[in-house]
């Protein structure tokens, strides 16, 4: 067991909501499906705004978040509350899924992606927004912005585009070892700057 | 394959904390990864590290910007449920936190679609050995679940009175909602019926399949059915009953082929329906 992890990431404001999702996610794991209900309500928008920023198709990333929430049912038992909140624990998932999905096709190979170098404000072009995830993404926005250009850019091209670090390192024309330790120090940086800690 | 000019990496895994990063943006194939937990199962350090990184992904991942999914994806999920089984924890949980308040009984009514289909998702990742304990558990417990979910279906669900003595049916339509969600070319529209209700089509003219789904609408008498119909040129053609609890969405797939331009009614019917109809229809959409 880590006994460490954010203290909450969520800024999501809810304290006054009647469940918080780690308590929806207690229910869920014994099969309470009026709880795991609440929860897609809650996270679903989250889940597919990251898994389309991945897979950019709409359609394929609704097909993805199923498979998301499907795993989210199954494994909900497995989501330990002292390893992190239950929305890191979603997102670290979905996150990972759409990666899968990605490497797993070739209209992942295909698609454009040069979507995970553009500038994180595109992605809000046309959006509704909660007061909260504008404020994380501006959070966010600043810290990336105190990173070099090619640690930005490794870290975006990976977690953005989806593309494992040899990609990267194909794409950006640098060796490897390189793009390890730019993955590394960016990260490193941005998890200073955004005031994760143990 | 390492730069000669790499000052810091040797990328022959003789330091493997370098994996950090790349670990925590899902950026390494199944070996690398695997190779980086050996690690972190030998270093309290780098398990620190693991996770603070991860939680700064997740910081990404919270940044970008929400969508919000159609309506049919929900309720194909809340079809899924009852019939994929759910893991056991992978160890006692000693500080999970365990049982807590008992599901809300009336919500499960209004919120719950039910119908068995084949478990679509099983968890990616994972030893060989924690796939061999994740076989599929379904006790007294599943079978209760299961109970649940029927008895909150013929409350709440689309298939009151159709669906009596029928698990095939509701599979059927469980699996058919599931199809035309994960069509490639799945389409939706959607308007609302005559007393503003919120009405939406979804269909794959691929697989000429359709399910309207209708947010609260009205119970009704108990001699009286809703009843869908495909309106063509040939007439209107039934494409089956259902019943509507009053509150929370009921969908019914609807029986026949759907052939995309086809315009969706829907009627009420003394109970069993109608071979036409024999009312002005409540809310009709055009699938196109």
């Amino acid at each position: 067991m880590l006994g460490l992890m954010t203290a909450d990431f969520d800024f999501d404001l809810e304290s006054t909501a009647p469940a918080s999702k780690e308590e929806l996610l207690g229910r869920v794991a014994r099969g309470d499906e009026a709880a795991f209900g609440d929860l897609y309500d809650q996270m679903a928008p989250r889940v597919l705004g990251l898994v389309k920023r991945l897979l950019v198709d709409h359609a394929q990333s609704e097909e993805v978040t199923q498979e998301i929430f499907l795993e989210i049912w199954q494994s909900a038992a497995r989501y330990e509350a002292a390893r992190g909140g239950a929305s890191t624990w979603i997102l670290t998932m979905a996150h990972r899924r759409a990666v899968d999905r990605i490497r797993s096709s070739q209209a992942g190979r295909d698609r454009d992606t040069k979507i995970g170098i553009r500038d994180l404000a595109v992605a809000y072009d046309n959006v509704s927004e909660t007061v909260e995830t504008r404020i994380e993404h501006e959070r966010v926005e600043k810290a990336m912005s105190r990173l070099t250009e090619l640690q930005r850019q490794a870290i975006s091209l990976a977690y953005y585009g989806g593309l494992s670090h040899s990609e990267v390192a194909e794409r950006l024309q640098i060796p490897l070892g390189t793009v390890k330790t730019r993955l590394r120090d960016g990260m490193i940086r941005l998890r200073d700057e955004l005031g994760v800690v143990s | 394959m390492t730069g000669p000019g790499n000052n810091r990496v040797d990328n022959g895994g003789e330091n493997p904390g370098e994996l950090s990063g790349a670990y925590a943006l899902h950026a390494l194939n199944p070996d690398e990864a695997a190779g980086y937990e050996a690690h972190l199962a030998s270093s309290e350090q780098a398990r620190i590290e693991a996770a603070e990184l991860s939680d700064t992904a997740v910081a990404l991942g919270l940044a970008t910007a929400p969508v919000q999914p159609s309506a049919a994806l929900k309720a194909s999920l809340m079809a899924r449920l009852s019939s994929t089984p759910q893991l056991p924890p992978l160890q006692a949980p000693a500080d999970a936190p365990a049982v807590r308040a008992a599901p809300d009984a009336a919500r499960t009514a209004a919120e719950a679609f039910a119908g068995p289909v084949t478990p679509l998702a099983a968890p990616s990742r994972g030893t060989a050995t924690e796939r061999a304990r994740q076989r599929w558990f379904r006790g007294p417990v599943g079978l209760l679940m299961a109970a649940a979910a029927a008895a909150a279906l013929f409350v709440g669900g689309a298939f009151v009175g159709q669906a009596f003595n029928s698990d095939q049916f509701q599979q059927q339509q469980a699996a058919g909602l599931a199809q035309i969600n994960s069509a490639p070319d799945s389409k939706r529209a959607s308007t609302t019926t005559a007393d503003g209700h919120q009405a939406t089509l979804v269909w794959s003219a691929e697989r000429r399949l359709s399910a309207l789904l209708v947010d609260d609408l009205p119970a009704l008498p108990s001699d009286k059915d809703y009843q869908l119909w495909y309106i063509g040129g040939k007439g209107p053609v039934s494409a089956g009953t259902f019943d509507s609890s009053g509150t929370g969405t009921v969908w019914r797939v609807l029986d026949g082929s759907m052939t995309v331009g086809d315009l969706i009614g829907v009627t009420v019917e003394p109970k069993g329906g109608s071979t036409q109809p024999t009312t002005d229809p409540i809310v009709a959409i055009q699938s196109s």
